[in-house]
């Protein structure tokens, strides 16, 4: 302190000049430091940086691949067609009343995905992916063609998206910068199925078949697209532009040259699959009563099959934006959502065992239909009657076994000496959320992961976005297009054998009726249908109003409750109607008022 | 870089400390007698910065002293004997002197003295930017409020006592959420289509909290709101709020308690359908379907008669989930005082809140420490060493507000929150029963955020050039964050509506709800600040009657931030809430941080000749680390002009009943510089989600930000203001009128709108808009007394409308929905929400229907959209711009005060005119309806009806599609303060060694008027009703001086 304050004493009027210039030179030292406001960000890469380096490469190509769609992110394809339906919430959508201005459904967060500002965005990151590459020091040669191959396919993957949609789209290859000239005109259908076709060869060249980290695409996968792409090509939608009429028919389909020719290259793009010889059908030649139901339904909750193609892998962690198949699809008797529940149509589609169709005017099968019904039946869907997962704590005093109950029950009130209506744990008048029980009487039962309890955790089954059962059946839609039914009917039926079915053995039309359920059942609930009936020109019968059952277990003579059901009746339960400019979706008002260039879709 | 900073920083702080340390030993010692005292105004309250003077007449002696901020002063060194002659004299006051005292030895005196104002406001001192000036010299558009006004606000928030009582201030308090319920602050309403905040600047040093400063500790608020900013450059194109806090005085310590007790509540709670309208509704919902109905008239009546609790319940959610009233407190205790050589002001204060909801997880509590010490050191050099520290603590549930207030309002009637023998009821949508989620029962989320702010200033005389000082500050700004959010199962219970027990009651079943496992996610953040300043002074006279005063300075500010976060689940216990207790399996961490940087010169001249011809220009040369190089400074200067033409001779010979008119004009350009930094810079962020490869492997992926733009630099703010200040009979009238012309350009923003999506960029900001804002701001007020009733009257408002004069268009869309030439909207970045169709009424039946153009699939019930162009069909077309917005385009206050002996009355009545809220429930099977629909709805026997027919959530294409059925005028008057005090006289206090003693009863947001808005609060953000709503508060307290 003394010497503190000695000190001080010494600073005297003459040292203040001093001191002053002190203190202003010391709030100045900065000022010295050029290089003071030239700051970089702390926790972003820039972009010389990240072009140099293959690691940050490939975290950038990692980034693309989340710019796939994956359904059951709320909203769904299947809602949108006649496999299931969400309660009443699309119900413009499925009575085609959507505008430019107004795309309803398509514009939740669970289609975000399929939107045209989302895929444009991630085709975006492509071609910059596609433009640095060459460029980019990489020394390892393989890892070099495999990015660039990932590129090139999920670019192709992003139009064939926007293609299936949409129809003829801008093709833009290039990453804009900030002050080009960005009006772009639609690219001819044609065009557009030209180019992604053959940016798949140039994908297949560059991929391995096989990937050393799977989850990645393969020339499996690019193949496959290509297989998808070029059977849309050549189906009727583009290839019968009468519904559009006149105006700009080559922006939806072909105005020209050889259908043949089209589907001849969709059956050689599915044998390009089959030929590598990478794949099989999972479990494909059953023993003679193995349980087939089961086969089939592990499939969907197995992380590696021998069928699958390109997968998109999950961890309980990755909070997949809305993701989430089994909190929505679970029935409200378990807490859940219960959201896809199959319409009473698709649950019709299901053949009995013996491979005839069902009928609800068949009086024996319209007294017990969910026996004998084809195995994939009891593994896609959940039925009144059908055992199921464990209940949770809340209900499983009144169902310890877990069974779906979708059924109504009339009980004797001997208080009020009358019979009265309780509702099954599954219904809308179950104990559980009420609101959330299904109005069609059934649940979605495929890929839910019955081990998982949804109401707390995430499944994390993998989602597979091209297995090979897709594209033997590609294949034989091709086959059948070109008369080669024994061909078809071979590789359908190696689908059935899988199955559990007895073989198909029509020809000709009767072929192609049968071909169309059995896609229609194989690949239910996967994001095909919505497609399938517009490229297949059937929307107008799938767009009839959904249907539901009802199934009452009535009361008996002596006051007791029937313990099996009593009657089941077919029930409208959503008006649906179809307009044929549901065939494409409307380009949104907002962009065509950016780019005056682009032209409308037909009928909007 | 920062070393080098950081330790010139140091350096000066040690300089500092040791001139403090060295000057301890000046104090006076030696007490003969003492005297001491309190000076205040007719309104008893106490006046600041009264010289006082006492004289011995016999021995010559004198000495002075100043009141402190409470009114305190006092001599610790007088010799007994007398007479004494007290003088007591200042700015504002007129001169009073009491003689004849004589003082006994160790004996106090105490003297209470009530001074007279001269009844003019024009000798104030306010402050401005880097400095103060006198209220009758300044040139700029100035509003200020002293601290004692803040605190007539029970409100905790200090920026929640602000609206009303600055003219050109508009303040929304959209969310009453303890710790988070700060209003938004907008100076002259909206200038940019980007940030529009404010830039605040406590002490001097800017970043600072307004929100959350301890009101005992404010000294004034000022609001520059015009060029007169521009001193603060390229942040102060929205305005800003400098606050002071309070400086201790000459004289013996005075401690000042204030401790008050409030009670809080929400404004309005909405009313809802009970559960037989509630399942009337739901049925009607399914018949519209063409589906059954789910509830049998029998059942509806079970609902009404409350014959069967177990099944047919009636639930009133808000009552069973809120509290009448939740209780918050505040307590503060400061000392003041000082010699010559050092004074000082140390406070310390608490401040607590409770949430709304019974068993409120939801608690804040603040500790707030102060302490403001000056020193002088010798005749040049003083310096200044200012620390605040505070702790915020944040309690709250694990659900957001969203999802809690969510459950409230959508809380279905028909099911039970508890059930009759008194055990909680069944989940709602994923377990949110209302009743449960707002307790601690799913975990806790809970924060502190410590924070330092430090101030050390040097204050030197230059004694070799007259009127030359010399300043300067060091601010080091330190905040921590702290956050832990334990999330864990929670239990409810269900009954099937079957199982009986053996005693013939329901048997219900505990069940699991929300988290599968304890989870905990930890996130700290560490912040720093550092200002460095420098200025000079300089003052002088010329000629007779010139004076001219200079201001020059450079200023540094640099700062840095750290972020961490870490998350566990799989807890096997929820004894243990540590993430060494969670499973090692699914864990999760992450952190990033930051950094920013800004230099800048500044300066001021003042001229003024003969008090009349005033004029001031202000610049700063700024420089912002987030923009690239050759953009990175901008040059910001202000000129301000005045004339006090009642000083001229016509005037006064004239005009003399005018005492005082003053005319002012001001015109400069400010910047705004608040956009995300690096625009200039190609950059790659990490996504969101891993990319999952082999199952379960994470690969990190990263994405564009966004496309540079090499060309980003300031929003430039053009600011015109004229106005003038007049006070007429003798001062008790006085009148301020401003009006301004605004100009934004450059403005930042994003070419969206023009850009096709087919380009697929994330586009960056870019200086592409354009907007005006014009409006005037006033204040009229009169003071004045009739015996011993003293009263005060003012009123104060603000009008300002906006408008976009250019900014990125669609090419394509019609003239008639183009944003240009209206005001900003609502939400600029979805410049689209304020398209509406136009609802024009109901259909009342199918002949409605039929008869005029309608929606595809229009039915009888629904609401008719005006086809606005003619063309036969609704489509988007149809939509018109709303001009309207959530802004407010005219905010005033009416303040009265009140004084009557010890008593003192003061009110404030608030109210806005001008924006709209979109607002609709969440209602349907999700959840429950306005009782004002079911009342009001369209069926088939009431087709004449004001609402439409029953729906369900957003199925409708007039509850989907943004329409103005469901847009509400927001305008609303309130009594937003009451204060009811009685000060014990000091007379009687003073017996028990009590300087002064008040006790005061308070209301915040009373009564609220909202003619168009019924259900919710005009000023909550949420047109859902589904977010922490607005407080209302009653509150008492006491304060006592010693």
């Amino acid at each position: 302190m003394l010497v503190f304050q000695s000190h001080f004493k010494r600073i005297t009027m003459k040292k203040l000049k001093y001191l002053v210039i002190a203190v202003f030179v010391l709030t100045n030292t900065t000022s010295c430091d050029k290089e003071f406001l030239e700051k970089q960000p702390l926790s972003e890469y820039s972009s010389e940086s990240l072009w140099k380096d293959a690691g940050l490469i490939e975290a950038f190509v990692n980034e693309i691949y989340s710019g796939i769609h994956l359904e059951f992110s709320q909203v769904t394809f299947s809602s949108l067609v006649d496999e299931s339906m969400y309660r009443l919430n699309n119900t413009d959508v499925n009575n085609s009343l959507i505008t430019p201005s107004y795309l309803s459904s398509f514009t939740s967060p669970g289609m975000k995905k399929v939107s045209w500002q989302s895929l444009y965005l991630y085709i975006r990151s492509s071609n910059l992916l596609l433009e640095n590459i060459d460029a980019a020091p990489i020394t390892d040669e393989e890892l070099k063609n495999q990015l660039k191959g990932e590129g090139l396919f999920l670019r192709a993957y992003f139009y064939s998206k926007l293609v299936s949609l949409y129809g003829g789209v801008p093709l833009v290859t290039k990453a804009y910068s900030l002050n080009d000239d960005f009006l772009a005109e639609r690219n001819t259908y044609e065009d557009c199925i030209k180019f992604i076709s053959e940016e798949c060869d140039k994908a297949a060249a560059l991929l391995p078949v096989v990937q050393a980290r799977k989850g990645r695409a393969t020339k499996g996968a690019a193949l496959s697209l290509k297989s998808r792409v070029l059977l849309y090509a050549a189906s009727d939608l583009a290839n019968n532009t009468s519904w559009a009429g006149n105006s700009h028919p080559e922006l939806v389909g072909y105005v020209g040259g050889n259908r043949q020719s089209r589907w001849e290259a969709a059956k050689a793009a599915a044998k390009a699959v089959i030929d590598l010889g990478a794949y099989e059908l999972y479990k494909k030649d059953p023993a003679a009563g193995e349980n087939t139901a089961q086969n089939y339904e592990e499939m969907f909750l197995s992380y590696e099959t021998s069928e699958d193609i390109f997968v998109k892998y999950f961890t309980p962690l990755t909070t997949m934006d809305e993701y989430n198949p089994g909190l929505y699809a679970t029935p409200n008797g378990w807490n859940g959502w219960g959201v896809y529940t199959p319409v009473g149509q698709m649950v019709d589609a299901y053949e009995m065992k013996d491979g005839s169709k069902f009928d609800w005017n068949d009086p024996t099968i319209a007294a017990a239909p969910y026996n004998n019904r084809d195995p994939r039946f009891y593994a896609s869907i959940n039925y009144n009657g059908a055992k199921w997962r464990k209940r949770s704590s809340d209900v499983i005093a009144s169902d310890p076994v877990g069974v779906i109950q979708t059924g109504f029950y009339e009980t004797w009130n001997s208080n009020t000496n009358s019979v009265q209506i309780i509702g099954g744990l599954d219904t809308q008048r179950g104990p559980l959320k009420d609101w959330n029980g299904t109005y069609t009487g059934y649940y979605m039962r495929k890929f839910i992961d019955p081990t998982v309890d949804a109401e707390f955790t995430k499944q994390d089954v993998p989602w597979r976005h091209f297995r090979y059962a897709e594209i033997l059946l590609n294949y034989a839609e091709a086959c059948i297009a070109l008369g080669e039914d024994d061909e078809a009917k071979l590789y359908i039926n190696m689908i059935r054998k899988r199955a559990g079915m007895p073989a198909i053995t029509e020809t000709g039309q009767d072929l192609n009726i049968r071909y169309r359920n059995e896609r229609r059942i194989e690949l239910a609930f996967e994001g095909h249908r919505f497609f399938d009936v517009r490229r297949w020109m059937i929307a107008s019968a799938a767009y009839a109003d959904a249907q539901s059952v009802y199934i009452l277990y009535g009361i008996m003579p002596d006051k007791t409750t029937s313990p099996t059901p009593t009657s089941y009746s077919v029930k409208t339960v959503e008006n649906r109607e179809w307009n044929p400019k549901f065939y494409l979706l409307p380009i949104t008002i907002e962009e065509i008022n950016r780019n005056n260039k682009l032209i409308q879709n037909p009928l909007y | 870089m920062r070393f080098k900073l950081f330790k010139s920083g140091v350096s000066i702080a040690l300089v500092f400390l040791i001139f403090m340390l060295t000057y301890s030993d000046t104090q006076a010692q030696g007490i003969n007698a003492l005297v001491r005292g309190m000076v205040q105004n007719t309104n008893s309250e106490p006046i600041a910065d009264i010289s006082v003077s006492v004289r011995n007449a016999k021995t010559n002696f004198t000495a002075g002293a100043t009141t402190d901020s409470a009114g305190n002063f006092s001599f610790s060194s007088i010799a007994s004997g007398g007479p004494y002659t007290f003088t007591f004299s200042g700015i504002g006051y007129e001169t009073q002197t009491l003689s004849g005292y004589n003082i006994k030895e160790d004996i106090t005196l105490s003297l209470i003295v009530q001074m007279k104002g001269t009844a003019s406001s024009l000798e104030q001192v306010v402050v401005i930017g880097y400095g103060t000036a006198k209220k009758e010299t300044l040139t700029g558009s100035i509003s200020s409020v002293k601290g004692a006004d803040v605190m007539k606000s029970p409100a905790t928030n200090v920026s929640n006592s602000l609206g009303g009582r600055l003219p050109g201030v508009v303040a929304l308090a959209p969310s009453g959420e303890p710790g988070n319920d700060g209003s938004i602050i907008r100076i002259r309403g909206v200038n940019s289509l980007g940030d529009n905040n404010p830039l605040v600047v406590v002490d001097g040093v800017p970043g600072r909290s307004l929100d959350r400063i301890d009101p005992s500790t404010i000294s004034s608020v000022t609001v520059l709101k015009d060029a007169s900013a521009a001193i603060y450059g390229a942040r102060a194109a929205n305005g800003v709020i400098l606050i002071t806090t309070k400086r201790g005085t000459l004289g013996v310590p005075t401690v000042t308690a204030n401790f008050n007790q409030g009670y809080a509540r929400p404004t309005r709670l909405p009313k809802m359908a009970n559960a037989a309208e509630y399942a009337t509704l739901l049925n009607e919902i399914k018949i519209y379907a063409g589906l059954a109905p789910v509830f049998s008239a029998e059942e509806i009546q079970k609902f009404t008669d409350g014959s069967d609790p177990w099944r047919y319940p009636n639930t009133d959610w808000f009552k069973e989930s809120l509290k009448p009233w939740s209780s918050q407190n505040y307590g503060n205790v400061s000392v003041s005082g000082g010699t010559e050589a050092i004074k000082y002001f140390l406070s310390f204060g608490i401040n607590s809140q409770d949430g709304y909801f019974k068993n409120s997880a939801h608690k804040y509590d603040q500790f707030n420490l102060r302490s403001n010490l000056d020193a002088k050191i010798n005749k040049y050099i003083s310096l200044g060493l200012d620390i605040a520290g505070r702790i915020e603590d944040r309690n709250y549930p694990t659900r957001p507000n969203n999802d809690l207030f969510g459950a409230v309002i959508m809380g279905k009637p028909n099911m039970v929150a508890y059930w009759p023998n008194g055990l909680i009821g069944p989940a709602i949508s994923d377990g949110d029963n209302a009743a449960i989620i707002g307790t601690d029962a799913t975990g806790y989320d809970r924060s502190k955020r410590y924070v330092v702010n430090t101030n050390a200033k040097l204050n030197i005389i230059i004694p070799w050039v007259t009127g030359l000082s010399f300043n300067s500050n060091v601010a080091y700004d330190k905040d921590f964050y702290f956050q832990k959010r334990f999330e864990k199962p929670w239990y409810l219970n269900l009954w099937d509506g079957q199982s009986l027990g053996a005693d013939g009651l329901p048997v219900l079943v505990s069940t699991k709800k929300g988290y599968n496992d304890p989870r905990l996610n930890e996130s700290m953040e560490d912040n720093h600040t550092l200002l460095i300043n420098a200025m000079f002074n300089y003052e002088k006279k010329l000629f007779s009657d010139h004076a001219l005063k200079v201001l020059v300075g450079t200023e540094t500010i640099s700062g840095t931030g750290d972020r961490f976060s870490a998350f566990r689940r799989g807890f096997i216990s929820t004894t243990l809430d540590q993430l060494n207790a969670g499973s090692a399996l699914e864990r999760n961490n992450t952190g990033s941080a930051l950094t920013n940087s800004r230099r800048n010169y500044f300066g001021r001249i003042n001229y003024n000749i003969a008090g009349k011809y005033l004029a001031e220009f202000v610049w700063r040369y700024d420089g912002s680390y987030i923009f690239p190089k050759n953009k990175r400074y901008g040059f910001f200067p202000g000129l301000s002009l005045g004339y006090i033409i009642s000083k001229e001779e016509f005037w006064q010979k004239n005009l003399s009943f005018i005492n005082s008119f003053k005319i002012r004009a001001s015109s400069g350009r400010t910047g705004n510089d608040r956009i995300n930094e690096f625009q200039y810079l190609s950059t790659y962020g990490f996504g969101a989600q891993p990319f999952i490869t082999d199952q379960n492997v994470e690969n990190l992926t990263l994405y564009e930000t966004r496309i540079p733009n090499p060309e980003v630099t300031w929003e430039v703010a053009k600011q015109s203001n004229i106005g003038f200040d007049a006070e007429l009979a003798n001062g008790k009238i006085f009148i301020t009128g401003d009006f301004f012309n605004y100009k934004r350009s450059q403005i930042l923003w994003w070419r969206n709108a023009s850009v096709p999506q087919t380009t697929g960029l994330t586009l960056p900001r870019e200086n592409i808009g354009e907007i005006t804002n014009r409006g005037f701001d006033f204040n009229i007020g009169y003071n004045g007394s009739a015996g011993d009733f003293g009263y005060q009257v003012s009123v104060n408002g603000g009008y300002q409308k906006n408008k976009i004069t250019y900014w990125d268009e669609s090419p394509g869309a019609p003239e008639y929905q183009k944003s240009t030439g209206h005001p900003i909207p609502t939400d600029p970045l979805n410049v689209n929400n304020d398209l509406y169709y136009e609802a024009i009424g109901i259909f009342k039946d199918q002949a409605a229907v039929d008869k005029i153009p309608h929606w595809d699939g229009a039915r009888p019930g629904d609401i008719i959209f005006a086809d606005v162009n003619q063309d036969g069909i609704i489509n988007a077309m149809d939509k018109v711009r709303n001009d309207k917005t959530n802004m407010p385009r005219f905010t005033g206050g009416f303040i009265l005060n009140l004084q009557y002996k010890g008593f003192e009355l003061s009110a404030l009545v608030q109210g806005a005119a001008g924006a709209v809220l979109y607002s609709q429930t969440t209602s349907g099977e999700v959840g429950n309806y306005l009782k004002d629909f079911y009342d009001n709805r369209w069926t088939p026997e009431n087709t004449d009806a004001t609402y439409p027919r029953t729906f369900s959530w957003n199925q409708e294409y007039w509850r989907s599609q943004r329409n103005t059925f469901w847009l509400h005028k927001t305008d609303y008057i309130r009594l937003k303060n009451l204060e009811l005090a009685y000060k014990i006289p000091a007379s009687f206090s003073t017996k028990f060694g009590i300087q002064g003693l008040r006790i005061y009863v308070s209301g915040y947001n009373l009564f609220t008027y909202s003619p168009d808005l019924q259900d919710l609060d005009p000023e909550l953000g949420a047109g859902t009703g589904r977010s922490y709503l607005v407080q209302k508060i009653v509150n008492a307290g006491i304060s006592v001086t010693f």
